[in-house]
C-alpha cells in the first residue's frame, strides 16, 4: 500500500471566481507533522477549506487523494467519518446545542459509519474524562452551548478536545494559536502533541512560527501565490521567523539557504 | 354577503333554542343578529388579512346538540394529571365528580345556576359586533357545550395534584360541522390551576373532508392567583381550528402561557390578556414548526392597564414546505400603567423557498417610564453552523435537525415540568419540517 495518506496534485482552487490556489502539490504520510506556514492571502486556509468539503471553494483543477480515494468526491461528513479533522481557524458557535450532546452526536455519527456500536452517555463520559483533564476543558464548558461564549483560547481547546475524541487520521489544524496568549498556546501544544502517532498525520497551518516552538514539525512548507515555494525541514521555519516573508515578494527564494526551492513541479513538496 | 356567510346565517335562524336563563337567550339572539349584519370577515379586515376563508367550505354549522362519541380511541393523555375531560368534536364527555378540594369542573348548563352571577357579566364582555367578532357572535349563539373551571383560594395546584388536562378530539368527515365550545376558568384570589390543553387529532385514521372546532375561553385571574396554561396542537391537515382566549388578571396575578403549534391545516389562536391590577405578569411563549401547507395564526394582545405590571411575549417559529404562519403580537400600555415591563420577540426559521412567515409587532405605549423591547426576524439556518456540524461527520440532514432543533429549545426550555417539556420535545422532534418538501 501506498504509505502516502494524502497526495495533492497541481491543486487548483477559487473562491467566488478569484483563483487562490494555483497548482499546489503536497505529500503527507501517516506520522508525520507537515506545518504550512505564508502570508496571508497565499492559500493557506483556502487548502484547509478544500480538504475539509466547505461550500463555496472551487476546484478547477487538479487533484486530492486521501489514503488512494478522490477525496473531493466526497461529502464533508463522508471525510470527517473517514479521519479527516479540521480544526477551525474561526470556531462557530451554536446555541441551544449543547457541547456534550453535539460531540456524542458526532462521534456517534462516525462510529455509526464504520459500523461501530454507538456510545450511551455513560460509555461517552468515560472516553472524554482523561481527554477533559490534558485540554483542561471544564465541566461548565461542556454543559453550555457549543463555542457559545468561550473565549478565544476555550474555542481552541475545545476544537482540540474534539480532535482527541473523534481521533482523526488526517488533522488539520487551521491557525490554531491565532488569538491564544502564550499559556494557552503550551495547553493547545500539549493536546496536540498528545495525538501524535504514527497511524496519524497533521497539517499545521499557521502564520506565525511560534505555535511550531511547540508542535516541532517533521516539514514546513512554504506557501505564496496559491503554491508552495518552498519546503523543509523545521530549521525553515526558523529562518522565516528571521527574515519574515518579504523575499517571496522579491522572488528572492535563494535568500532561505538550505531551503529546497519549489519549482512547482510534482514532488517538489514530497515528504523527503 | 357571500355564500358561506349565508348559508351560516340560514343555520343560525334555524337553531332551536335551549333551554338557558333568559339574558342568555336574549344574548344569542343578540349574536345571530351580528352575524347575519357583519358576516364573516375577509382579507380586507386586517386582523383576517393572511388567512383564507376557503378552509371554511364544507363545514356545516349546526345548532343540533353534539352526539357526545365514545372516547376510548383518544390519543393517550400528554402527561400526568389528577383530572382529564375529553371534548370530542365539540361534545363535553364525562366529568369527574371526584375532584382535588377547591377544584369544580362542571359542564356549562349545570354551572350557569351555580355561578350565573360571575359568568353573565363574561358572557355580556365579548364584543360581538362586527366582521373580525363573527367567530364570537357565532359561538355565543351557538355554544350549548361548554365547561366551567372553578378554584377556590387556597386550593392545591401547581403540582401534578392541581392539573386539568383537556384533552380534544376532532374527526373529519364529509359531512363535518363546525363545532362550538365554551370555556371559563374561574380562579378565586390567591387560587393556582395548571391547565393543559392537548389537541393531538382523534385517534383515528384522518376521513375526508374537513374538522371543524370553534373554542372561546374566558379566564378570570384573582389578586394573587396564577394560572399556568400548556397548549399542544397537533391535528391533522383536515382540522380547521379557532381558539380564542381572553383573560382577565387581578393584582398580582400571574399568567403563563405555553403553546406549541404543530398541526392543523389551519389553526388561529387569539390570546388576549388585560392586566387589570398593578404587579400582574403575563409571561407568554410559544412555538409553531409547520410542514406541507399548513396555516396558523397566533394574534397575541396583553394590554397594560394598571402600573408596575410585567409581560413578555416569546415565539418562535419553523416554516417547511409551503406552509404559513402569522404572529400578531400587541402590546398596549396604558396612559397611567408606568413602570410597566413589555418585551416581545418573535423569531423565524424558513426551511423552504416556497413557506412564507408574516409577522408583525405592534407596541402601543402611552405611559411613562417604561421598559419596552421587540424584535422579530425571519431568517434561515446558519450555513456556517450547518458545516461546521457536518465537519464532524453528521449528515447535512442531522445538522440541520439539530440546529432546528435548538431553535426550538429556546421555548421547550420554558415549559416548567421537566417530564412534559421532553414530551413535547418529543413532538417537535416528530413534527421537524424538512426543508425541500412541497
Amino acid at each position: 500500500m501506498d504509505k502516502a495518506m494524502l497526495k495533492v496534485r497541481n491543486l487548483h482552487a477559487s473562491v467566488e471566481g478569484k483563483q487562490i490556489l494555483n497548482g499546489l502539490d503536497l505529500e503527507v504520510n501517516a506520522g508525520e507533522v507537515h506545518a504550512i506556514m505564508g502570508p496571508n492571502g497565499s492559500g493557506k486556509s483556502t487548502l484547509a477549506s478544500v480538504i475539509a468539503g466547505r461550500e463555496g471553494y472551487e476546484v478547477t483543477d487538479g487533484q486530492v487523494l486521501y489514503r488512494g480515494r478522490d477525496l473531493l468526491e466526497l461529502e464533508p461528513e463522508e471525510r470527517a467519518c473517514e479521519g479527516i479533522f479540521l480544526a477551525f481557524q474561526y470556531p462557530v458557535e451554536i446555541p441551544g446545542v449543547n457541547n456534550t450532546y453535539f460531540l456524542r452526536a458526532a462521534l456517534n455519527a462516525q462510529r455509526k459509519y464504520r459500523g461501530e456500536p454507538e456510545l450511551d452517555s455513560m460509555q461517552f463520559l468515560k472516553l472524554i474524562r482523561g481527554k477533559l483533564e490534558i485540554l483542561h476543558i471544564s465541566d461548565d464548558l461542556m454543559h453550555r452551548a457549543v463555542n457559545e461564549g468561550f473565549s478565544g483560547g476555550e474555542k481552541k481547546r475545545n476544537e482540540i478536545f474534539q480532535m482527541a475524541v473523534l481521533e482523526p487520521a488526517l488533522a488539520i489544524l487551521d491557525e490554531t494559536d491565532s488569538g491564544l496568549d502564550i499559556d494557552a498556546l503550551k495547553l493547545v501544544a500539549e493536546g496536540v502533541n498528545r495525538q501524535r502517532s504514527p497511524d496519524r498525520a497533521m497539517i499545521v497551518v499557521t502564520h506565525y512560527q511560534r505555535l511550531l516552538e511547540y508542535i516541532v514539525p517533521d516539514r514546513v512548507h512554504v506557501l505564496s501565490g496559491g503554491r508552495i515555494a518552498a519546503s523543509g525541514d523545521a530549521d525553515l521555519a526558523l529562518k522565516l521567523e528571521e527574515e519574515g516573508y518579504s523575499w517571496l515578494a522579491e522572488g528572492g527564494i535563494q535568500a532561505l539557504e538550505g531551503a529546497e526551492t519549489g519549482s512547482g513541479g510534482a514532488g517538489a513538496a514530497a515528504g523527503a | 354577503m357571500t355564500g358561506l356567510t349565508e348559508q351560516w346565517s340560514d343555520a343560525l335562524a334555524a337553531a332551536p333554542q335551549e333551554p338557558a336563563p333568559a339574558w342568555l337567550r336574549e344574548l344569542r339572539e343578540n349574536a345571530v343578529g351580528q352575524f347575519r349584519a357583519a358576516g364573516l370577515p375577509h382579507r380586507k379586515v386586517e386582523a383576517w388579512k393572511y388567512t383564507p376563508m376557503t378552509v371554511f367550505d364544507g363545514l356545516r354549522l349546526t345548532a343540533a346538540e353534539p352526539v357526545p362519541a365514545p372516547v376510548a380511541d383518544l390519543p393517550p393523555p400528554l402527561c400526568e394529571s389528577s383530572v382529564v375531560v375529553d371534548i370530542r368534536d365539540g361534545a363535553l364527555g364525562e366529568v369527574p365528580a371526584d375532584l382535588p378540594q377547591g377544584l369544580t369542573v362542571l359542564p356549562l348548563a349545570t354551572a350557569l345556576e351555580r355561578f350565573e352571577e360571575r359568568l353573565k357579566p363574561l358572557f355580556e364582555a365579548v364584543e360581538l359586533r362586527g366582521a373580525t367578532r363573527a367567530f364570537a357572535a357565532l359561538n355565543t349563539a351557538l355554544a350549548t357545550q361548554g365547561l366551567v373551571v372553578h378554584v377556590a383560594r387556597d386550593a392545591a395546584g401547581g403540582s401534578a395534584a392541581g392539573r386539568l388536562l383537556l384533552r380534544w378530539g376532532l374527526s373529519a368527515g364529509a359531512a363535518a360541522t363546525m363545532g362550538q365550545f365554551r370555556l371559563f376558568v374561574l380562579l378565586d384570589d390567591g387560587a393556582r390551576l395548571e391547565l393543559v390543553e392537548q389537541y393531538l387529532g382523534s385517534g383515528e385514521a384522518p376521513g375526508d373532508g374537513a374538522a371543524g372546532l370553534n373554542v372561546l375561553c374566558q379566564a378570570e385571574l384573582g389578586a394573587g392567583a396564577r394560572l399556568s396554561h400548556t397548549r399542544v396542537q397537533a391535528e391533522t391537515e383536515q382540522a380547521v381550528l379557532l381558539t380564542s382566549t381572553m383573560l382577565e388578571q387581578a393584582r398580582d396575578s400571574r399568567f403563563v402561557y405555553r403553546g406549541f403549534d404543530l398541526g392543523a391545516g389551519l389553526a388561529r389562536h387569539e390570546l388576549t390578556t388585560r392586566l387589570t391590577g398593578p404587579g400582574a405578569e403575563a409571561d407568554i411563549a410559544g412555538a409553531w414548526l409547520l410542514d406541507g401547507r399548513r396555516h396558523v395564526d397566533n394574534h397575541v394582545s396583553v394590554e397594560h392597564l394598571a402600573p408596575g405590571c410585567a409581560s413578555e411575549q416569546f415565539f418562535r417559529g419553523v416554516l417547511g414546505g409551503r406552509s404559513r404562519g402569522v404572529f400578531n403580537g400587541r402590546a398596549l400600555i396604558q396612559a397611567g400603567a408606568d413602570g410597566s415591563s413589555v418585551r416581545q420577540s418573535n423569531a423565524n426559521l424558513l426551511l423552504s423557498p416556497l413557506a412564507e412567515m408574516d409577522t408583525k409587532p405592534e407596541l402601543e405605549i402611552y405611559a411613562d417610564e417604561v421598559e419596552a423591547s421587540h424584535g422579530a426576524t425571519v431568517g434561515q439556518l446558519d450555513e456556517a453552523a450547518v458545516f461546521y456540524l457536518r465537519s464532524r461527520g453528521l449528515t447535512d440532514g442531522a445538522a440541520r435537525r439539530m440546529l432546528t432543533a435548538a431553535f426550538c429549545r429556546a421555548v421547550t426550555d420554558r415549559v416548567a415540568d421537566p417530564i412534559l417539556a421532553e414530551r413535547i420535545g418529543g413532538l417537535l422532534d416528530a413534527a421537524m419540517p424538512s426543508g425541500e418538501q412541497l
